[in-house]
């Protein structure tokens, strides 16, 4: 087994950051085209804990190297099971996936937190991500190492570009809700001046 | 927001995500969520996805992961320690 895992910070709050997750893969992200789908299977509240509860496959298209495919026969769509825990309360976003495609050859399971910044609870949010890659397939422990060892790097660019692409999504995310803002104040002000006049 | 992998589900997804979002910044964030208003949405959209799912042969896979996810939800969905 290796693992994968890293930390960073995003300078915008957890709301923001919490709100605009669900827009991640969404056309403002331009890193991440290995995305193509992302369709919600279920969602609940828990009564007792308030925590929602969100499962998500998500679907995605990228070749692997040729002697990975020979290997492991890798198709060229690959899923992936996904289920997400947001506690309102304690401001917490969990979300932990794994992959359905090829499941009895390899298994990738992470696990990705995004909670307020100990930094800056009110301006920052702290991500952290670790991920658990084995090889479930039979023959040497060698070629078991090279692909534990090839998905590594495969994270490694993945997580990298996941990173910009979310920061692009955060920026959209936050100049549309500021433009949302300024025409309600526009329209508001408008109505005001409109009465003014009456 | 994202596609869905199945396009003939894309129009009636797109209303949902739409919903879900307003719903989940302007009330669950807020504390104010009282009933899932987005819910008859969310089950025009899920009819379309299952037949999807159940014609790619996907639903099978996704039993596998919801049983290996178990352990998940009982790590992740408790009261606050």
């Amino acid at each position: 087994m290796k693992i994968f895992q890293q930390s960073s910070e995003f300078d915008y709050t957890w709301e923001e950051v919490s709100i605009s997750n669900w827009q991640k893969y969404g056309p403002w992200n331009e890193k991440t085209p290995h995305v193509v789908a992302v369709d919600t299977l279920s969602r609940t509240v828990d009564p007792a804990t308030g925590i929602l509860r969100t499962e998500r496959l998500i679907t995605c298209k990228q070749s692997c190297p040729k002697w990975v495919a020979q290997i492991l026969g890798s198709p060229d769509t690959n899923y992936a099971y996904e289920t997400s825990y947001v506690d309102p309360k304690a401001k917490r976003v969990t979300i932990c996936s794994m992959n359905m495609t090829m499941s009895d050859l390899l298994s990738v399971r992470e696990t990705c937190v995004y909670e307020r910044a100990s930094s800056a609870p009110d301006a920052k949010t702290a991500f952290s991500q670790r991920a658990e890659i084995t090889a479930l397939c039979g023959g040497w422990q060698k070629i078991k190492n090279s692909i534990e060892q090839f998905t590594v790097d495969r994270f490694q660019q993945n997580a990298a570009r996941g990173k910009e692409g979310f920061e692009m999504v955060l920026e959209m995310s936050r100049k549309v809700f500021a433009e949302q803002r300024e025409l309600i104040r526009m329209q508001q002000d408008s109505q005001i001046l409109q009465q003014l006049r009456h | 927001m994202s596609a869905s992998l199945a396009s003939e589900c894309n129009e009636v997804k797109e209303r949902y995500d739409n919903c879900f979002l307003k719903w989940y910044s302007e009330k669950f964030l807020r504390g104010t969520a009282t009933s899932d208003e987005c819910d008859p949405l969310f089950k025009q959209y899920e009819k379309c996805l299952s037949t999807a799912l159940k014609a790619r042969g996907i639903d099978s896979m996704l039993k596998e992961a919801r049983d290996d996810n178990r352990e998940n939800d009982a790590e992740h969905v408790r009261p606050n320690r």
